[in-house]
């Protein structure tokens, strides 16, 4: 058993899920939902996509350079069955996914860094480029008790 | 593009477009004329002659996978916007493919073994 790729959206495709196009020139192309079939039907590149991995990767919204990234592969040769590697890699895929998910919950912590204040700065603008859509200047000016509220 | 079928009687359907539909698959696709320019000139071979081809399979754009009749009507082709088009697409990065997928999904290169045959 192989869990494959989606060729569009680079997400796992388990067996009996999804659809694959074998190209005139024998390529195989493997989609995980009709969503991505449609968008490749479209010649959509998924690297303009924004919802893909491909897009996500090259922008800098995931991250693209670890170490737990060379432990999944696509091996191309027989492995000869061993009951005491099979235990240990079962081991090994917990702690290595629990790695990876800390390590991509720290680089989305970094990446989100000062999010807050930037909006908070932005509301701030707003409310006081356009405080006259609340109050007209005119009642501002006769009652100058009427003030903005620090932020 | 679409022959004739003279059999139907509706004006508006009277033209088949079964090779129109037929030849969308018989187009290269885009990774594939890629790899075919990143192969460089010189170790293109030349055409071979087919006579099913327009003239003879001679004249041959590359970047569109098209046949012409004679050099000038091809000529005439890569002056046109679509082919200038394209030509700009194939300049750019390298099509997407199945392995830039895996990657992406935080897969690590293929792992192929060590080489049994040396050559």
């Amino acid at each position: 058993m192989r869990l494959e790729k989606c060729w569009f959206c680079s997400s796992t495709i388990y067996p009996g899920h999804g659809i694959q196009f074998v190209r005139n020139d024998a390529k195989i192309f493997r989609f995980c939902r009709s969503k991505c079939h449609k968008n490749f039907k479209m010649k959509r590149n998924p690297r303009k996509v924004k919802w893909t991995k491909a897009y996500r990767r090259l922008h800098g919204k995931d991250m693209t350079q670890d170490a737990t990234f060379e432990f999944e592969r696509k091996r191309n040769r027989p492995e000869r069955y061993d009951r005491n590697v099979t235990e240990n890699t079962l081991k090994a895929i917990k702690k290595i996914d629990k790695v990876r998910v800390d390590r991509e919950a720290r680089h989305h912590a970094q990446r989100m860094k000062g999010k807050k204040a930037q909006l908070l700065r932005e509301a701030a603008k707003e409310l006081d480029q356009s405080i006259h859509m609340v109050k007209a200047p005119a009642a501002l000016q006769q009652e100058p008790s009427l003030t903005l509220p620090k932020i | 593009m679409g022959g004739k079928c003279p059999h139907r009687k509706v004006k508006k359907r009277r033209y088949s477009h079964k090779t129109a539909r037929l030849a969308k698959f018989l187009v290269k696709g885009d990774d594939a004329v890629y790899d075919e320019l990143q192969q460089g000139e010189g170790d293109r071979k030349p055409l071979p002659l087919d006579e099913d081809l327009p003239g003879m399979g001679q004249y041959y754009c590359l970047h569109c996978d098209r046949y012409f009749a004679n050099a000038a009507v091809r000529d005439e082709h890569f002056k046109t916007k679509r082919h200038k088009k394209r030509l700009k697409q194939m300049e750019g990065p390298a099509p997407h493919t199945q392995l830039d997928a895996e990657l992406a999904a935080g897969m690590g290169m293929p792992d192929n073994g060590p080489k049994l045959m040396v050559m």
